[in-house]
């Protein structure tokens, strides 16, 4: 939709790193300094700045779009109809500057329920998560997507 | 250790955040921040060619400004769950408030923990998004 990338990120992965963490919290609007000075996370302990908590949306800048479209292509979604619904998350621990992740993808749950108008709606919900450097899981998500139109009932 | 807000917080207690005035060039920030380059957010022209109005905000951008109520309360560490469901969109212009409400307090492995219920209401009332949010002390 927004063309093919540039350039892949050779190794795959997100890497968290503190420009970005301060570019995306300015972004939102938030001046805490845990996500802005090195000095003050080392005060309180930390290892770095702290990724703010919906930084992992900046996996869009380092992961493959054509290979999200297939994904979504092989649901039978039609993207012209589609609509973000919901967005959750679930953290082990905060992720920190420094750390490059892995991303995996999880279960995969289709449905359909019969939208206010009367019209079918397509429930697609996509789990996934985040591995660290040693392998273990930081932060689950969920993704919900809907698909307003378009839908043929089976 | 110093007294944390977890030794005081209670059921109904309130946070908010308000954004004014929200603008085109915050949906090209947040573009640019987040990698999120649907032209439907940055392109008038393209934007009008969808059927709308003008071009409005990503939803995530709505969702992480409403994440900073949990982060900013409790600390940007302490946020073990947060989620959003998006209702409406968020159009520039807008004035909106971002608030969160205690849930519940509750203890869970001797760690304090606190379920917020969150919204992001613009000036007309109406809901863009709603959310809720855990949070609990972590130490390094």
């Amino acid at each position: 939709m927004f063309g093919p990338p540039v350039a892949v990120i050779s190794p795959a992965g997100l890497p968290v790193e503190r420009g970005k963490i301060h570019e995306f919290a300015c972004s939102v609007y938030d001046d805490d300094p845990l996500y802005h000075d090195l000095d003050a996370a080392k005060a309180a302990g930390l290892p770095s700045v702290v990724a703010p908590v919906t930084f992992t949306s900046t996996q869009a800048l380092f992961s493959d779009p054509m290979a999200e479209m297939n994904a979504l292509g092989d649901l039978e979604l039609n993207l012209m109809f589609i609509l973000h619904g919901g967005q959750e998350y679930e953290f082990e621990r905060p992720i920190f500057a420094g750390e490059v992740l892995t991303p995996h993808a999880g279960e995969i749950k289709v449905y359909t329920k019969k939208g206010r108008r009367g019209g079918l709606m397509k429930f697609v919900e996509i789990d996934s998560h985040f591995t660290d450097e040693k392998g273990e899981i930081v932060l689950r998500l969920k993704n919900t997507l809907i698909q307003t139109q378009g839908v043929v009932e089976k | 250790m110093s007294e944390s807000i977890f030794d005081t917080i209670k059921e109904g207690d309130e946070y908010t955040i308000e954004h004014s005035n929200f603008s085109r060039t915050d949906f090209v920030k947040y573009a640019g921040a987040s990698g999120d380059f649907n032209p439907i957010h940055h392109d008038e022209t393209f934007a009008k060619m969808s059927g709308n109005e003008t071009v409005f905000g990503q939803g995530m951008l709505t969702a992480g400004m409403l994440s900073v109520v949990p982060s900013k309360w409790f600390g940007a560490t302490s946020v073990k769950k947060f989620g959003v469901r998006f209702k409406t969109r968020l159009w520039p212009g807008d004035n909106v408030v971002f608030k969160g409400v205690v849930n519940k307090v509750y203890t869970d492995k001797d760690l304090v923990h606190v379920d917020l219920d969150l919204t992001a209401v613009n000036q007309k009332d109406e809901v863009l998004i709603s959310g809720f949010a855990t949070c609990r002390p972590w130490a390094p």
